[in-house]
């Protein structure tokens, strides 16, 4: 059994060579980041040979915990790959602690496995320099691939089963983009540590911690005997065996509760009213805006994007500030940025329906009210966005005569882009994550040129906000009445554009709805 | 009333030039063996798929010429395809009522008449997608009777969904037409079929062997064997004797 096992899972791999080109050329590039980083981290190891013990050690243990965290947190954070999912094996009738160390080692075999493997073999190099602390380092290294495989199988084991409800999925979603946030300044504040004083005293103090927790233990122990602590090493040693043996404990644990336990359960709402249904009025496109505004606060897929828009500009802006781009301009810059990400978030829209869509075609919903009543919640969320917005960022700015350019400039990216939007998606659908899937999924279909539409909406709304913004750049540098003319270009342009867009993508809706719906099922 | 409709996928011909007539006021059932051209058929009429060829036409009305009059006209149950399960029942029959164009107070009386009627009152209030599948078979025919259609296509509208509601929804249905409403659907069951339509329709590989009343389509026999017959016959399971000598 355990050949077979070993066997599908190299099938496995090997499948994930057979995709579309652009899903190939982006695994490759994943593959090269990976593969390189696993490298540099090898020779890293292996040329601490000839460092100071202690120092080595330090630089060991850090890189080595941060390893281990890695292999826990990876999986809850990115959704995990479940193509070995024990539930997918229960109604073979396998025992389940059988069933458990299969799969742990068949996780054995795979690329994260394999470049563990090779960073635990380069730790071996760094501590043969005498018997003990090489025969310690063999042990460390075959603790450290258990570790983290075992560690890596749990938390996969969790995500699946134990976060599967839609809610805690969505809240590990946001834990996921706040964590990957959170790495920002802390790579900031990693930078500026001045590395030729404290920054080796630094590392060697958080070392010493880190050596004594399961993460970092199975890595401490070698270089404790190399700098003369065999008592310590022991101790980090049984720290980590413990350790393993918990994880080992847990995963059969979770294996054999997972086969008896049923994928998902329903639960209520708690609602028996009609929610936004009630409050929008009741026509087409009103119960659509109802239907959209439900979905936003409902579904994950919309929930990442209200996550992500926010956050964005944050980067955007942190990026900037690290250029040397000084702070009373930075502050321009959120709410426009904002308000394009939000008009452009729903150029995609009909594919996020999926082919729940029907409903409009054999209804034969007018095209202008399907594309209006889509637009209602980013309108809700953005019209606020802008009004209070603008404000803030003008008085952080410092100077009010740049309200006027403000709002001119993001009202004519929130609606000039709803517009752009509202046909992009009529127009140009392209397969996007399925409803009910983790939003971090990728989609089951990649089509031709996703990435070429995304980039044409994006692109077309600049083009068209292009007056705003031009006068309102005017307006920074000379002053006058170029703000005023930000306005009003942007209200109008903004306005017409919208109505446009509408309408055209309301024809083109009524045109192509059946392909549209052919097209939801293809994909 | 279909005439000649046709529709290939790449090198599969899956409609090949049909004709149907169904007369107002009768239960019309489609059955064939799976892959037969039943579900695209049926979405050609309802105008979810674009034929490549012929017409379809709904009480005078043109489905691909004149969508509004037709599809007005029309309840629709489509087979496999997903509803808008992120909203609550009531949300979702609300929804259909009024992309129907009903208004708010009708769709909402009738909600309460349909829930009844399928046995939904408790399960309202809950997300569709926590729904079952015979459940959200249901929820999804209430939908598309809510707006009282003339004519109700169904396809496969008795799958998973339990004996006592399938009786309820027979019901109802002959209640529908004996009122002179029209209903197509397609089904597996030939029992089923047998008992609920006036007319039927045999189709195999994208055309209609035969159809006629129930009566005539049948013979002397049942139709269930009728249609095994007309299908191409049973093949006889030969090779599987190992399933006989059981593995332990």
């Amino acid at each position: 059994m355990v050949a077979q096992f070993l066997g599908l899972k190299l099938r496995l791999l090997a499948n994930i060579f057979r995709r579309s080109p652009i899903q190939l050329l982006g695994l490759l590039i994943g593959l090269a980041y990976g593969g390189g980083l696993a490298i540099a981290s090898v020779v890293g190891l292996a040329s601490l040979r000839l460092v100071d013990p202690i120092v080595a050690g330090s630089i060991a243990v850090t890189v080595g915990s941060v390893l281990v965290l890695s292999c826990l947190l990876a999986p809850l954070a990115f959704g995990a790959d479940d193509s070995l999912d024990p539930r997918a094996f229960s109604l073979f009738g396998i025992p389940a602690p059988r069933l458990a160390a299969v799969l742990a080692l068949s996780g054995l075999l795979g690329l994260p496995a394999l470049a563990i493997t090779a960073i635990a073999v380069a730790q071996v190099v760094t501590w043969s320099r005498n018997p003990v602390s090489l025969g310690l380092a063999v042990l460390s290294a075959v603790l450290i691939v258990v570790t983290c495989v075992l560690a890596a199988r749990v938390a996969a084991a969790i995500a699946a089963s134990l976060l599967a409800t839609r809610r805690s999925r969505q809240v590990t979603g946001l834990l996921a983009l706040i964590a990957i946030v959170s790495l920002a300044p802390i790579v900031a504040l990693l930078a500026r540590v001045n590395w030729d004083r404290g920054g080796l005293r630094t590392l060697a103090s958080v070392a010493s911690v880190l050596g004594w927790t399961p993460l970092g233990a199975a890595w401490a122990a070698p270089a404790s005997a190399a700098s003369g602590h065999p008592g310590a090493a022991i101790v980090q040693l049984l720290i980590a065996s413990a350790f393993a043996g918990g994880l080992w404990l847990a995963w059969r644990a979770l294996v054999a509760w997972i086969l008896v336990t049923p994928q998902r359960q329903a639960h209520d709402s708690g609602s028996v009213g009609l929610g936004w249904f009630a409050r929008l009025p009741s026509t087409p496109a009103g119960v659509i805006a109802a239907r959209s505004i439900t979905y936003w606060v409902r579904d994950a897929r919309y929930r990442t994007a209200l996550i992500a828009i926010p956050i964005a500009p944050l980067i955007f802006v942190l990026a900037l500030s690290v250029a040397g781009v000084p702070w009373h301009i930075l502050a321009l810059v959120p709410v426009p940025v904002m308000s394009l990400l939000l008009a452009w978030s729903v150029h995609n829209d009909v594919a996020y329906d999926s082919s729940a869509i029907w409903m409009h075609v054999a209804s034969n919903t007018a095209g202008r009210a399907d594309r209006f009543g889509r637009l209602v919640p980013v309108l809700m969320i953005g019209v606020p966005l802008v009004l209070i917005g603008s404000p803030i960022s003008a008085g952080l700015y410092g100077d009010g005569s740049v309200l006027p350019s403000l709002i001119g400039a993001s009202s004519s990216l929130l609606l000039g882009g709803l517009g752009v939007s509202s046909v992009i998606s009529a127009r140009f659908p392209y397969p996007a994550v399925r409803p009910g899937d983790s939003p971090f999924a990728q989609p089951q279909a990649s089509g031709t040129g996703s990435g070429l539409i995304q980039s044409l909406a994006l692109l077309a709304t600049l083009v068209l906000s292009a007056p705003a913004i031009g006068f309102a750049i005017l307006g920074l540098m000379n002053g006058g009445q170029w703000p005023l003319g930000s306005l009003l270009a942007g209200l109008g342009l903004g306005l017409a554009f919208l109505a446009f867009g509408i309408f055209w993508g309301g024809r083109i809706f009524a045109r192509r709805a059946p392909e549209l719906l052919s097209f939801t099922l293809r994909h | 009333m279909l005439t000649n409709l046709a529709k290939r996928f790449g090198d599969t011909i899956a409609v090949d030039h049909l004709s149907l007539s169904v007369p107002a006021g009768s239960l019309f059932g489609i059955v064939g063996p799976n892959g037969a051209g039943k579900t695209t058929t049926l979405s050609m009429v309802t105008g979810l798929l674009r034929p490549d060829g012929g017409s379809v036409t709904v009480h005078g009305a043109d489905v691909w010429s004149d969508a509004a009059a037709a599809k007005r006209n029309m309840g629709v149950l489509p087979d496999r395809l997903r509803l808008f399960d992120r909203l609550t029942g009531s949300q979702l029959l609300f929804y259909a009522g009024i992309l129907r164009g009903l208004d708010s107070r009708t769709v909402k009386d009738r909600s309460a008449d349909l829930a009844i009627a399928f046995g939904l009152e408790d399960a309202l209030g809950r997300l569709v997608t926590d729904y079952s599948a015979g459940m959200a078979k249901k929820i999804a025919l209430a939908c598309a009777m809510i707006h009282s259609p003339r004519l109700l296509v169904l396809d496969e509208p008795f799958e998973s969904v339990d004996p006592v509601s399938a009786a309820n929804i027979t019901d109802i249905l002959k209640k529908y037409v004996s009122a002179g409403g029209t209903v197509v659907l397609s089904s597996h069951s030939m029992d089923l079929v047998q008992r609920v339509c006036d007319l039927v329709a045999i189709v195999v590989s994208g055309q209609v062997l035969v159809s006629g009343t129930v009566d005539e389509v049948r013979g002397a026999g049942s139709l269930e064997e009728r249609f095994v017959e007309l299908a191409g016959g049973r093949k006889t399971a030969e090779g599987m004797e190992w399933l006989h000598s059981f593995s332990d």
